[in-house]
């Protein structure tokens, strides 16, 4: 008999609860959370965190089962509004802010991810960024008003 | 050599023990210093990679009690409106800060002369001046001189480039009318002193792998090394030991492998910050000190002052690129800054215009804040919200107030067993109503930027950057912990160097008048020695 893993360690489950909170976007520039396969390193995340991680996890559990309770297939398959309901009815928005809390961090660090938001694909450092200079109308007026 | 007696012994390497050292060095006498954290690596920093964010939101959190690194020690703030950040490694706090330099302005020393609360400092702002532009010069300062805010000061380099959302920002205010000015920023505009320049990582809070923003690490601690300062790591105080006439003998402290040891020392200083600094006085019990050292006074952590924050965003059509450059430096403004009693609240606030924060903290904020909802529509809510933002940080007087504590926690310690800090801190009804005028006019200020909505957090909970208060100085032993140099009144060979000592808080970042006070203090010493315990 095999046995079931818990939902968080449950890839094909979160990988449909990662897209419902972050879908690809409609021009398909951005891709569902989901798809990235970052289920794995949410649910490791969560895991490791001794306050959100155990209501965190017994929200998932409990939501998991209730929607095996209402599709054979469960969250996966479900219609996609469907999905969402359950999940808006089920979780609770603070322990949904504590997946947040891990998603949007791994989410918003994937290199197509950031492609997509207009941000070049790699850390900030060592080269840094271009700022514009500051207004020369304005320090003008700046010292205009200087104190000698 | 381990446990050889030294001379000055200081406790804590952060922005005011590395100036203290450095300046103390001088002597001659041996300088030693212990810091429970250890030294940073600039290739170590979360802007080396991609999980920049994640990892400053972790291991580079600004609360100990995210990070619980084996260098920090657990912060019991239940019963506080604010809670206390720190960071613990050689250059302590100034590791994560951001830089932002201000000075008190000279009406900061006089709040009881000039309104009738709170106290005046014993010393001056002409007192500080030459050590605020030592501490400048050794720090490395960018900003444009002749604030008419202060008086003149020239900082050492260039002002940062504003960027364009400091210019959009700065715009609203010149619209208005307000007072505005490039921050004095301790972050390099160019190379400076074997220092690279900025090149606008935009991470400053989580450390800055360029080595252009300021940490006493890469600043004041080699210098002092070089004059033969020793820092050891990794070593916790637990006490600080007392000889039979009561005056300081040394101190215990848990080395890096966990064994007690003890290091005598001829002066002991202290430079743990405004929690770290009561908690090891309280510590510190003993037969000739039974309520702590230097307690007499009973006012050792008690006029805990933490700067309460609120933060105003504006949301604007056209993109900032706010997320690119120093994070905390672009201007400030006094144009509230001095008291005006028809406001309805006494003494002020300033507001520091700052850069906008990186993808995953904007999407978390704009959760946070019903700006950006999870589903189908997050990305359009997120892309209205990321790179169109532009922020006021407004922070306020913080006026002293004895219930507003650091106390011993009854039941927390640290992994070495010693009683950990309690905080207690109740916002006043002053500064709630100051924040709420804050509030009103940071929104008008963004509103007239050209912002087309404004949210706001009228209290920052995880704002408690600023550790002041806990040890005041003063001339009368009745009524403050230290003398005006930095002496405590009941115990004439320790010294506190760090923001325990401030009487007042101002509305400005402390870390500049911190420093100086720290350099002040160590030539105070210089100039006493021969009477120093007279």
């Amino acid at each position: 008999m095999t046995e079931t893993p818990a939902a968080l360690n449950d890839l094909h489950f979160m990988k449909t609860l990662l897209d419902l909170l972050i879908p690809p976007s409609a021009s398909g520039d951005l891709p569902g959370a989901g798809a990235l396969g970052l289920s794995a390193a949410v649910a490791t995340a969560l895991q490791a965190d001794p306050l959100l991680g155990p209501p965190v996890e017994a929200a998932v559990q409990a939501l998991r089962e209730t929607t095996l309770s209402q599709h054979p297939e469960g969250l996966p398959g479900m219609a996609p509004q469907a999905a969402v309901k359950v999940v808006e009815a089920q979780l609770d928005p603070m322990l949904i802010m504590g997946i947040l809390l891990y998603l949007y961090p791994a989410y918003y660090q994937h290199p197509r991810v950031l492609e997509g938001i207009g941000e070049p694909p790699r850390p900030p450092f060592p080269e840094g960024f271009d700022v514009e200079a500051t207004d020369a109308e304005l320090l003008e007026k700046l010292r205009a008003r200087r104190r000698a | 050599m381990l446990n050889e007696p030294v001379g000055v012994l200081v406790i804590g390497a952060g922005a005011s023990g590395a100036a203290f050292a450095w300046r103390i060095a001088d002597t001659g006498m041996s300088v030693l210093c212990l810091e429970q954290g250890p030294w940073m690596k600039q290739q170590d920093y979360p802007s080396n990679g991609l999980d920049w964010e994640a990892r400053g939101m972790r291991e580079f959190s600004t609360s100990p009690n995210v990070r619980r690194l084996p260098a920090d020690y657990p912060v019991n703030e239940q019963d506080s409106d604010i809670s206390p950040l720190m960071f613990n490694a050689v250059g302590g706090s100034t590791i994560l800060w951001a830089a932002h330099f201000p000075r008190l302005t000279p009406g900061d020393f006089r709040v009881k002369t000039e309104d009738g609360v709170g106290a005046d400092w014993p010393i001056d702002y002409r007192t500080l001046e030459p050590y605020f532009a030592l501490n400048d010069r050794m720090m490395g300062v960018s900003g444009l001189a002749g604030d008419p805010a202060y008086p003149y000061h020239e900082p050492p380099l260039q002002p940062l480039p504003l960027g364009r959302v400091g210019n959009t920002l700065a715009s609203g205010f010149e619209r208005l009318g307000w007072h505005w000015w490039p921050s004095d920023s301790a972050v390099l505009s160019q190379e400076y002193e074997g220092r690279a320049a900025c090149i606008n990582v935009g991470s400053c809070l989580s450390g800055c792998a360029q080595g252009a923003k300021a940490s006493t690490d890469i600043t004041y601690w080699p210098a002092a090394q070089r004059k033969g300062v020793q820092v050891r790591t990794g070593c916790r105080v637990r006490e600080i030991t007392v000889r039979a006439d009561g005056m300081a003998d040394g101190v215990l402290y848990y080395d890096a492998e966990g064994q007690l040891q003890e290091q005598k020392a001829e002066i002991v200083v202290l430079a743990c910050n405004g929690v770290g600094t009561p908690r090891l006085l309280l510590n510190s019990r003993s037969r000739q000190h039974p309520e702590g050292l230097a307690n007499s006074s009973s006012l050792v952590g008690k006029n805990l002052m933490l700067h309460p924050y609120a933060v105003v965003m504006g949301i604007f059509e056209e993109p900032l690129q706010g997320r690119r450059g120093p994070t905390g430096c672009l201007f400030w403004s006094h144009e509230f800054y001095r008291t005006d009693r028809s406001r309805g609240f006494v003494r002020g606030y300033s507001f520091e215009a700052i850069r906008s924060v990186g993808p995953a903290q904007t999407a978390l904020w704009g959760t946070l804040h019903g700006l950006v909802p999870w589903g189908e529509d997050h990305h359009r809510a997120f892309a209205r919200l990321y790179d169109h933002a532009g922020m006021l940080l407004c922070i306020t007087e913080d006026l002293p107030d004895e219930t507003n504590t650091v106390t011993l926690d009854p039941e927390l310690t640290d992994a070495h067993k010693i009683p950990a800090p309690k905080v207690t801190y109740r916002l006043s009804e002053n500064s709630r109503k100051m924040l709420a005028h804050a509030v009103e006019r940071a929104k008008e200020a963004l509103m007239a930027a050209g912002a087309v909505e404004t949210v706001a957090e009228p209290l920052m909970r995880e704002a408690g950057w600023h550790l002041m208060g806990t040890a005041r100085m003063g001339r009368d032993p009745r009524t403050s912990v230290v003398n005006e140099w930095g002496q405590a009144h009941d115990v004439r060979n320790l010294f506190i160097v760090d923001g325990s000592v401030f009487v007042t808080d101002g509305a400005v970042n402390p870390t500049s008048t911190i420093q100086a006070f720290a350099l002040y203090v160590a030539d105070s010493i210089k100039q006493k020695m021969e009477t120093l315990f007279d």
